[in-house]
């Protein structure tokens, strides 16, 4: 038979089913590791991207912002890549684990697409020897991923229809 | 300042205000809050987060994602200097770019 099953399927309010093969959750996990790993050098300007200017216009302000909030944002993206790369065997979250999943994919994606120089909502066309194919791939994967996690974190979402 | 929460994991609506433009003070101008166009967020992605930090509906997030994949940048949210600093933080803790300036 060919059973169609969703990626991510919700089987209640907080309770979400994840069919991933094991090669995909085995990449989820070292792509976390990778970027858990690449937030030790936090002037790696890979980064830029996690890390955004707050107060472009003034630097001094920006300078204050910075200071009050960088080692918060440092610790908060360790905690959630960590919390994914722990959970990426998992056949089932709940809502929360599914959030982190979520800005997770996202900080991977940001820090591949800086990495890749990504300047297009699409992706562009890639030679099939391009050094950067098996990069742009991985890019494209957790694209897909991120909108299916999107997708039923929204189906289901508490807030949905306000 | 009101040191902002750390937390990301909250899916509920933290405040579901509107944003009240033109309704503070003459004396103190409100402060608003950006979101950057960038080209790797994906248009579901903002749109979802615009939701789950704001409580905006559907097509009120999506009017506002389109704007900023459009028109380079929106406002998302408005208020005190206060507020606009801690929706910095949380659109910067989704990964989101987002700057507060006075309006």
């Amino acid at each position: 038979m060919f059973g169609f099953r969703r990626t991510i399927q919700t089987k209640g309010p907080d309770r979400f089913a994840v069919n991933l093969g094991e090669e995909e959750r085995s990449v989820l996990r070292a792509v976390c590791e990778d970027v858990v790993a690449a937030l030790d050098d936090d002037a790696n300007p890979l980064l830029r991207r996690v890390f955004p200017v707050g107060h472009a216009s003034d630097p001094e302000i920006e300078a204050q912002y910075r200071a009050l909030v960088h080692s918060d944002l440092l610790r908060t993206r360790r905690e959630i890549l960590t919390r994914v790369g722990e959970t990426a065997f998992d056949t089932e979250l709940d809502r929360v684990t599914l959030d982190r999943w979520m800005i997770g994919i996202n900080t991977v994606r940001l820090v591949l697409g800086t990495r890749l120089d990504v300047i297009e909502n699409h992706m562009p066309e890639i030679d099939h020897d391009d050094p950067d194919l098996p990069a742009w791939a991985l890019y494209e994967f957790l694209g897909w991923l991120l909108e299916i996690v999107i997708q039923a974190l929204s189906d289901s979402a508490p807030t949905a229809g306000r | 300042m009101k040191r902002p929460s750390t937390r990301a994991s909250s899916t509920a609506p933290v405040e579901i205000d509107e944003p009240d433009i033109g309704q503070e003070s003459e004396t103190e101008k409100p402060w608003v809050v950006l979101v950057w166009n960038d080209p790797i967020n994906l248009m579901s992605y903002v749109t979802f987060v615009l939701q789950k930090l704001f409580g905006y509906s559907l097509e009120k997030a999506q009017a506002m994602m389109l704007d900023v994949h459009e028109k380079g940048r929106a406002v998302v949210s408005s208020g005190s200097k206060e507020k606009a600093e801690l929706d910095v933080f949380r659109l910067h803790e989704h990964g989101l770019w987002a700057t507060m300036q006075q309006d």
